[in-house]
């Protein structure tokens, strides 16, 4: 029998003959399946049944009947099965499941049904309620979705919402699926599966379309025909051809439903359609699209997140800091593109278990190597190539992943025609290695190990180099059902060093290492539904060789220099509570205590107190042994937020933190340098802290396909440091004296309008925001701009970013960049002077004037290469251009003296369109 | 070369390569403007350990736009020491003020700064002392390359401090160079008449000397080191000043003035800052924070109005060095003169319209054009070149130095 039957059946107008009666057997039969029975009823009798078979199933049934009704048989038979019989006619005997078969079709199934007709039908229920014809829509519409019936149809239960309960699990490895959005088509309510896997739904009698999302696995539709309470478990597919849509999501609801603030997630795959330059595919600078996170300049490195410096946001890769993750000074992003899942970046409020930075954490994810076959992923650029290769180490269980990545610069350099050029020496390269195995079902370790490194000769005199290298080790663990923990450990080193080698007694070669090693041991435990407990601790230690010089050669006079070593140990315990109040509020309540001490040997210097710092107010050098504690500092820092949700697709959040930062970048310049050094609190220069409270809305439309979301800030911090005018900070044995510590604060609001499906999609942010920085002391040489509040070199007022998406076809697609600034603040000349036969500039107040308004417009064109299946490899090329309109953005203005006069020059990194284009394999 | 210097280039140099691979990056020269102008008080003095008429420059800042300076005049400016020593100046010319009496600073004492402008406002400075000394003890020329390959002279110091404590550095220097106009002839060509027409230009012996002159140009960079960072006491082979083999200036003798005045590690880190200011050519990618520099003046009565200036007592030591161009490059042309003088001009004598000029007579008195030749041709009748070319009073003076040497 096939359903294509039952489907003409149902077409053609029903002479439907009531009860049958009359028909008497006798029937006899022990444990046998219902498939068995049904023939031998067909024997006895001249009925013939209609069915499908695996609709029976396999339970067995027994009976022993003598002479009675066949009504009363087949009762027997099917009370307790969802099929229904049904006589039909010419002795014919239609079995169908949980469906009743009406012998009239209802009010309304041609269209409107004139009430005047007086209809004289009998339709055995209370409400007008459309009874199911399954079968008639799917005849309409062709479509994979899979219809699941749940119990027998019960006309008494029809205007009851019934309850659909079950698990979500994953197809292949049939693990629980925590978090999966199921909703309603067009409805209003909808779940999320908790950490088992469980769900439980209210659903209208009849038919539903249910739809499921969740992060990984392929979104599902289906039929859900509700005729009584139940159960269903969804198995769901892992999501391996990832979405090709410019989607910076997470769950679907995200959005709304959760308590943080201010966090965002970029999927690495997601961003190989926005337009960059020179064709590089970058998650950091795709970040900087988002509403409060932008950068000094084009192509500058470091970040600046809603106001604050560019040292105080956490780059975490796989749990370990990276301290610089750029190549060429900020142009390029030093992470390999392919083996980066994903950054979640944490602007607003930053959950309990990361600390250590005022203003943000990027949390970097990098792709678990391949299980279960070898897989590569390559691209070609004007400047730069990546690679991936996945292998399975052990199927389905142990996989290795090795990124490599480099420039060919050193080559375009070498076939240039300038002797200079030819001669020099720019290069760059990052590797990234990932090793994840599965232990058991309970246990998983992975490590992931990166290097990066930058090389550059460019005078011939001189040599420079830096790059980070970086190790870590995790073991995750589920300890039983309701408790998971996690065992960090992880090592990071950035260095960089500078070789020089003119002509004179003065070589020299220089170098600056910093070196942190840090365990962290973290737990998540969820007692019930209402709670998710998050707690650890973790400790840190610090090394850091502030500078060392030596004489390169024997003819150098130079002295050897080398700034003591400085040690530090920063430590911190955390719990944070997920705590579901009520079906609208929920609140994630946590606290960290950090505490952090500088350790010996050391030689402090002590000023007197009251003065400001320098040799004549230098009282006496301390000095400190080993591991002696020279100082701490530490406090509890609060993370606080709370979501109320005013309807399923909307909501309010607001939420309150503090954190302590103790590490400092050392920086004279405007923007992030290469050679800015990192230094630890110590006696003399106290931890900064920051506060920062926010709160937004935010709304969800038309099934999630939009997001919106508008969030305000206002944050202060206390001790951020700055430096004197010209201040020496490399190899500067007295760096306390050229330091001052101030306060910021800084303010804004984001918006962001988000579509995440369809042909067109993509985002738009807009942020105002202002960033102000105070330096104030009774001493005026420890003042900047006689102690007033001035505004950051960050601080850029409007930001507009557009991101935007169109898909022409399957294979082509068609991207745009939109990027409006206010050009950042600068210190500008407010005249000019004579001095030493010369003319120069005398300098306005810090940062009283801007560089015109920076903006920017890339377009890209994607095209996927032809989906045969058999294919050996699938190709991408990306073909942009960056800077469309050729707009001439300067980077920056300076003054110089040249001859005796003055000029000002203004200098732009990319002032015309940069064409390029990509080319990418995988298999 | 110190750590500052060469990671500038290092920037430098990074640019170039952008530059290379996408042949586009920019630095452009702008005309600033000034958007608000602050008048602020320049102070410059350096009073030495030489017996003289100490000097202190007074002046304003003036708009970006205009060229300076405004020096300041009417002020009283006196120094002090803590030994009741009280040092008048006069104004010798604006915002030049020599003491009215030579002295010169003697070690141990504090010595102030104060000046009071014609508005009634004064100035003070922090105490300052004479610094060590340091001797030259060679200065010296050699052939060389610059850090960009060219070739040319170098002239090195080396340096040794007198007692202890001599380390920062700063040189100023004085160089002079004899000019040789290349197409001077004894006679000029004079202007008699210009009307009535036709004009009369007659030839007539030179009535100065024209053709041997000598330039001398003070230093306007700034110039330090120190020897801080290394092993030795004094500068080795320091190099003051370098000048390509293709500059004029070395093309027949030259004379070079060093005068290397040990600075204080206020004073030193001063200089310092304004250099670094001043060349940010070279920290694109990475923009040093410029800001209000101070110095060690300031307003007695308003701590914040902004004074620019530096006081400084600083013990001072001069070494001269001359050499031919011929002790170098022997028997090698010599570099290209400063002006072109290949180029040679036969304007005519009469004017093209009735009521023109005469081309001979504006290129005679307005644009200083000198005789070289007779053509023949009534019409142009004289061979005209540069003046720079046959007077080099154009570029020097034509009094022999007193110091000079040949």
């Amino acid at each position: 029998m096939s359903r294509f039957c039952l489907i003409i059946l149902l077409l053609s107008p029903l002479t439907v003959v009531g009860q049958e009666d009359g028909v008497k057997l006798s029937i006899s039969f022990t444990d046998e399946p219902i498939a068995k029975v049904i023939p031998m009823i067909e024997e006895q009798t001249d009925y013939q049944f209609f069915y499908a078979e695996d609709w029976l199933g396999s339970d067995t049934i027994s009976g022993d009947f003598i002479g009675v009704n066949i009504l009363e048989v087949l009762d027997h038979i099917f009370g307790k099965t969802d099929i229904q019989y049904h006589f039909g006619p010419n002795r014919k005997i239609y079995l169908i499941r949980n469906q009743i078969i009406y012998n009239e079709l209802p009010d309304g199934f041609f269209g409107r049904t004139p009430d005047s007709s007086g209809s004289n039908v009998e339709i055995p229920s209370r409400n007008e309620v459309n009874p199911i014809f399954l079968n008639l829509e799917k005849v309409n519409r062709a479509s994979k979705v899979k219809t699941i019936r749940i119990g027998k149809a019960n006309q008494n239960r029809r205007d009851e919402l019934l309850k659909l309960q079950g698990y979500a699990r994953a197809g292949t490895t049939g693990e629980p699926i925590t978090d999966l959005a199921i909703f309603i088509k067009g409805g209003r309510g909808g779940v999320v599966t908790n950490e088992k896997g469980y769900y439980e739904i209210r659903l209208p009698y009849g038919k539903n379309s249910v739809l499921t999302k969740s992060l990984g696995f392929k979104d599902t539709e289906n039929i859900i025909v509700m005729f009584n309470d139940g159960r269903y478990d969804f198995v769901l597919e892992e999501n391996v051809e990832q979405l090709e849509e410019v989607v910076v999501e997470g769950l679907a609801r995200t959005n709304v439903e959760d308590a943080t603030t201010g966090a965002n997630q970029i999927l690495s795959e997601e961003t190989k359609n926005i337009p960059l330059v020179l064709g590089e595919r970058d998650v950091l600078k795709v970040a900087t699209t988002l509403p409060g996170i932008t950068t000094a300049g084009e192509g500058a490195a470091g970040f600046n997140v809603r106001g604050g410096n560019t040292d105080q946001n956490l780059i975490l890769l796989d749990g370990a800091v990276i301290y610089n993750p750029t190549h060429f000074f900020g142009i390029f992003q030093a992470l390999n593109p392919f083996a980066v899942k994903d950054a979640v970046i944490y602007k607003g409020n930053i959950p309990a278990r990361f600390g250590g930075r005022l203003s943000s954490v990027f949390d970097i994810t990098t792709e678990d190597g391949n299980t279960s076959a070898l897989s590569a992923e390559a691209s070609i650029g004007p400047v730069t190539s990546n690679v991936v290769v996945e292998t399975p180490v052990i199927k389905d269980k142990a996989s290795f992943l090795l990124g490599a990545r480099g420039t060919y610069s050193d080559w375009i350099l070498r076939s240039l025609d300038d002797e200079s050029l030819r001669n020099s020496e720019a290069s760059f390269y990052d590797f990234i290695a990932k090793y994840t195995h599965k232990l058991d079902g309970n246990n998983t370790l992975s490590g992931t190990a990166y290097y990066s490194r930058d090389n550059f000769s460019i005078t011939s005199d001189s040599l420079f180099g830096f790059g980070n290298r970086m190790v870590s080790l995790r073991w995750d663990r589920r300890i039983n059902e309701k408790t998971k923990g996690q065992l960090i450990f992880s090592n990071s080193q950035y260095d960089f060093e500078i070789e020089f080698d003119g002509n004179s007694n003065e070589d020299f070669d220089l170098g600056y290492t910093i070196n942190e090693t840090e365990a962290k041991l973290n737990f998540v435990h969820i007692p019930n539904d209402k709670h998710t407990l998050n707690y650890g601790l973790s400790s840190k230690l610090y090394l850091v060789d502030p500078g060392r010089r030596n004489p390169l050669n024997n003819e150098s006079t130079v002295t050897p220099l080398e700034i003591p070593r400085e040690k530090g140990l920063e430590s911190a315990i955390y719990i944070s509570d997920n705590f579901k109040v009520n079906d609208k509020l929920l609140i994630d309540a946590g606290v960290r205590f950090s505490i952090f001490s500088a350790l010996g040997p050391s030689t402090q210097r002590i000023y007197e107190e009251g003065q400001p710092r320098s040799e004549g107010t230098l009282i006496e050098e301390r000095e400190f042994d080993r591991n002696d504690f020279i100082t701490t500092y530490g406090g509890p820092e609060f993370r606080l937020a709370a979501r109320y949700l005013l309807a399923p697709d909307l909501s309010i959040k607001a939420s309150f933190n503090n954190t302590f930062q103790y590490i400092h970048t050392l920086s004279n310049t405007t923007t992030v340098s290469p050679i800015d050094t990192w230094k630890l609190s110590d006696l003399n220069i106290e931890p900064a802290q920051g506060y920062q409270y926010s709160i937004g809305v935010y709304k969800n439309l038309q099934e999630d396909m939009y997001e919106l979301s508008l969030e305000g800030y206002y944050k202060t911090t206390t001790n951020v440091l700055d430096f004197k005018t010209g201040a020496e900070l490399l190899l500067n044995e007295e760096i306390e004296t050229e330091i001052l510590q101030g306060e910021g604060e800084a303010y804004g609001i984001e918006v962001l309008m988000r579509k995440n499906r369809g042909k067109l999609n993509g985002w738009l942010g807009y942020t105002y925001s202002r960033s102000f920085l105070r330096f104030d002391s009774p001493f005026r040489e420890e003042r900047i701009n006689d102690g007033d509040f001035f505004p950051s070199n960050f601080d850029r007022p409007h930001d507009l970013s557009l991101v935007a998406n169109y898909k022409l076809t399957r294979r082509f697609s068609l991207s745009t960049n939109f990027v409006y600034q206010t050009g950042r603040p600068i210190t500008f000349p407010v005249g000019s002077f004579n001095f030493n036969n010369s003319e120069f500039v005398f300098f306005s107040n810090r940062n009283e004037f801007r560089i015109p308004d920076y903006y920017r417009l890339d377009i890209g064109l994607n095209i996927e290469g032809n989906h045969k299946i058999k294919k050996f490899a699938h190709s991408f090329w990306t073909i942009s251009v960056y800077n469309v309109l050729g707009r001439n953005n300067p980077y920056s203005v300076f003054f110089l003296t040249d001859n005796g006069e003055v000029k000002a020059l203004q200098s732009s990194i990319f002032a015309i369109p940069i064409p390029s284009i990509t080319y990418n394999f995988k298999f | 070369m110190d750590v500052g210097t060469t990671i500038g280039s290092i920037k430098k140099g990074c640019w170039v390569f952008m530059s290379a691979i996408i042949a586009n990056s920019c630095v452009e020269e702008f005309e600033p403007e000034t958007e608000i102008f602050e008048s602020a008080l320049i102070v410059e003095a350096t009073i030495t350990n030489e017996e003289k008429r100490q000097q202190v420059l007074v002046s304003r800042t003036f708009r970006l736009e205009e060229d300076g300076p405004t020096p300041e005049s009417s002020a009283v400016v006196r120094i002090t020491d803590d030994q009741q020593g009280n040092y008048a100046f006069e104004e010798v010319e604006p915002g030049t003020y020599l003491s009215t009496e030579p002295f010169r600073a003697l070690p141990g004492r504090a010595y102030e700064l104060t000046v009071e402008t014609s508005d009634g406002r004064t100035y003070g400075s922090r105490a300052s002392s004479l610094t060590p000394e340091s001797e030259i003890l060679d200065l010296y020329a050699s052939v060389g390359e610059n850090s960009n390959g060219q070739e040319g002279i170098g002239i090195f110091l080396d340096n040794r401090p007198l007692g202890t404590d001599a380390r920062f550095f700063r040189f100023e220097y004085e160089e002079t160079y004899k000019i040789i106009a290349p197409r001077w002839v004894a006679v000029d060509a004079v202007v008699v008449r210009d009307r009535p027409r036709p004009p009369i230009v007659i030839l007539e012996p030179k009535t100065e000397e024209q053709r041997v002159c000598y330039n001398t140009v003070p230093s306007n960079t700034i110039i330090l080191s120190d020897t801080e960072d290394s092993s030795q006491d004094g500068l080795t082979r320091f190099p003051v000043r370098f000048i390509r083999k293709d500059n004029f200036i070395i093309s027949h003798r030259y004379s070079i003035l060093v005068k290397q005045f040990v600075q204080s590690r206020d004073a030193f880190a001063f200089y310092e800052t304004l250099d670094e200011f001043s060349s940010q050519t070279e920290s694109l990618f990475s923009q040093v924070q410029p800001g209000f520099l101070e110095g060690n003046i300031f307003s007695l009565e308003n701590e914040s109005e902004k004074v620019l200036g530096f006081f400084q007592v600083s013990s001072v030591t001069t070494r001269r060095l001359f050499f031919d161009y011929e002790d170098f490059f022997p028997g090698e042309p010599l570099p290209p003169y400063e002006s072109d003088c290949s180029e040679e001009f036969t304007p005519n004598l009469l004017p093209d319209g009735p009521d023109g000029p005469s081309p001979l007579v504006q290129a005679i008195n307005a644009l200083g054009q000198k005789y070289v030749e007779a053509t023949g041709d009534e019409n142009s009748p004289y061979i005209l070149v540069t003046r720079a070319c046959g007077d080099c009073t154009a570029l020097g003076s034509n009094v022999v130095p007193e110091f000079w040497e040949e």
